[in-house]
């Protein structure tokens, strides 16, 4: 055990031994003291403190021969007579107590400020450890991080790809839904010119031809507008959404598709549905995937009648979108089947679009789920309502 | 009946096209009658005057053609102006083989809607004329005895009078009595009109 505070060669603690009495001594003459004794008792302490043990007892036995030599009648003499020793005896007995409490005194501070010192280095040992432990756990996250955003972006592209392709499978589709109203503008235009070039020009009937022309440039730029929507490629941004025009819209951009694979739609959109929070391409990416696949279903079986029916409900905190069709119905043995990445019963399917919408509604704090209807397929998803407090 | 204003039907699903084509068939001063899909134009009365229909296939790719097979069945012969938003080469010839006067593709122009109409409307015309033809041939036929039917059958194959009357068990004078009915009745002038009168009401001739 290293002592740090007391001198510890033996040199030193007979110096200080020695020292310590003879200044007790030098003092107790200056003072011409009658009772020497407690400055000596201080001696020995400070021998003992800071000289340990060994100096301590050279103190007592110092002091006792000062005393005897100096205070004891006769003075200046070491010749020890009966009547002195009582008196010495008296000295050195506490003074020997008072050297070993010191001791043990001293002892128990310096192990004490040892294990505080030991405690102290563990204390940085950990820390340090601690902080090294911290640092990697930063580095960790952040990679974690990056990773993350690399696969939410990955995803998003994914997403995007998915969509185009659904949206270039509806292509004859949509130009059809352009084309319509273009035809009516046509049309329109030249019977408005008819009208205004009758021998007497009709003019509420040619107003009100021009009157179509406007509405049904409109209605192309609506249709443009959806589309665009849906093409565009843009990053998440989560507002409150209402489901039911995202469903409204999509029922516009596959009405031509479900004219074309004869089928009926039916949609029974719950009024005043709450609003959930979402990226409203991303939802709307949802359903029409789920759309042109129940169409896409039933377009591949004779079964008749072809109905797809979308129904959308408050479902305590949630909204439940439900999507039907009367196609050929799942996979029984394993429903969840479809929802694997590269399942597709299509022969040019990427199989990718169930895969993606379930990612995108669980990235909404929602569920995506399928069953068999015996008659048909049944799709749902559920979505937390929007709420102040996010 | 000649003379009566012709009507042009119009079956579109998309409200603003109908509304579209009737305002153009107005501006003309052609009668328009519109329905928003084939059933509902099957289920109302047809007026008896030249007429031609315009027909949007929008409604599912092969039902635009049934529908033209169900009126063929329902014994509408109407013309048909087929109005697609995609030309789809197949199912255009088709659907002139089963009778449609014009293909036309969107966008297009409105004139060339009403040169389609007018079209349409000049052949029912005829072929109403023809119809009416036939209607008045087959009430003359209609007049005719069985027996005299049966000479009619035997004079269209080009046999004599004498070959009939032996082939019929009858005297040469008795066939050439009903013979001068057959032609008499038919208001027939002579023996090539008598056969092509035949040749429109679909009689078959007899050969001995």
């Amino acid at each position: 055990m290293p002592q740090h505070t007391s001198l510890n060669s033996a040199a030193s603690a007979i110096a200080l031994a020695f020292a310590c009495v003879a200044a007790a001594l030098m003092i107790t003459q200056a003072l011409n003291s009658i009772f020497p004794t407690p400055l000596f008792f201080a001696a020995i302490t400070v021998s003992t403190w800071f000289g340990g043990g060994a100096s301590g007892l050279l103190a007592v036995a110092l002091a006792t021969t000062v005393l005897d030599y100096y205070f004891v009648p006769p003075s200046h003499r070491f010749a020890l007579k009966a009547g002195e020793l009582p008196y010495l005896i008296q000295f050195a007995i506490p003074a020997l107590l008072n050297c070993w409490f010191v001791k043990k005194r001293k002892d128990a501070e310096s192990s004490l400020r040892q294990a505080r010192d030991q405690l102290e280095y563990k204390v940085r040992e950990r820390t340090a450890e601690l902080r090294q432990a911290n640092q990697q756990l930063k580095t960790e996250i952040a990679e974690r991080i990056r990773a993350e955003e690399i696969v939410q972006k990955t995803q998003a592209d994914l997403a995007h790809v998915t969509r185009v392709t659904t949206l270039g499978e509806l292509a004859a589709s949509i130009a059809h839904e352009v084309n319509q109203p273009l035809m009516a503008v046509v049309i329109n235009g030249d019977a408005c010119l008819q009208w205004l070039a009758r021998e007497q020009p009709d003019l509420p009937e040619a107003r009100e031809a021009v009157g179509r022309i406007i509405a049904e440039g409109n209605r192309a730029g609506e249709i443009i507008r959806r589309i665009r929507a849906l093409f565009k490629k843009s990053p998440l941004q989560k507002v409150p959404v209402n489901i039911n025009e995202l469903i409204q819209d999509i029922a516009a951009l596959t009405q031509r598709e479900l004219v074309r694979n004869a089928v009926s739609l039916r949609t029974e959109l719950a009024s005043a549905l709450p609003p959930v929070f979402g990226d409203r391409i991303q939802l709307q990416q949802v359903i029409l995937n789920l759309v042109v696949n129940a169409i896409e279903a039933m377009s591949g079986t004779n079964r008749r009648p072809r109905e797809l029916r979308i129904r959308s409900e408050r479902d305590g905190d949630g909204v439940l979108v439900t999507i039907r069709d009367t196609g050929p119905g799942l996979p029984l043995a394993e429903p969840e089947l479809v929802f694997g990445a590269f399942f597709t019963t299509k022969p040019d399917g990427l199989g990718m679009g169930l895969s993606i919408s379930r990612t995108i509604i669980e990235g909404h704090r929602g569920r995506l789920w399928a069953t068999d209807a015996g008659d048909g397929a049944i799709f749902q998803f559920r979505l937390p309502i929007h709420t102040e407090a996010g | 009946m000649p003379g009566d204003p012709p009507v042009v039907y119009v079956v579109d699903d998309d409200a603003a096209a109908r509304a579209a084509i009737r305002s153009l068939l107005d501006s003309v001063g052609l009668r328009a009658q519109t329905f928003g899909s084939a059933e509902e134009f099957l289920a109302s009365p047809r007026l008896d005057v030249p007429a031609c229909l315009v027909l949007d296939v929008r409604m599912p790719g092969a039902s635009g053609l049934d529908f033209q097979r169900d009126l063929a069945a329902r014994n509408v012969a109407i013309p048909i102006i087929f109005i697609t938003g995609h030309g789809d080469i197949p199912m255009s010839v088709e659907a002139m083989k089963a009778g449609a006067s014009e293909f036309l593709t969107k966008p297009f122009r409105g004139q060339v809607l009403l040169d389609a109409i007018h079209k349409a409307l000049e052949r029912d015309r005829a072929a109403r004329h023809e119809r009416a033809k036939a209607a008045e041939l087959r009430q003359r036929l209609d007049a005719l005895t069985p027996r005299e039917r049966e000479v009619m059958q035997f004079v269209i194959s080009g046999l004599l009078n004498k070959q009939i009357a032996a082939e019929l068990g009858a005297s040469e004078r008795t066939i050439k009595i009903h013979r001068g009915q057959v032609m008499r009745k038919m208001q027939a002038d002579s023996l090539p009109d008598l056969v092509r009168m035949a040749g429109t009401l679909g009689i078959p001739s007899r050969k001995y």
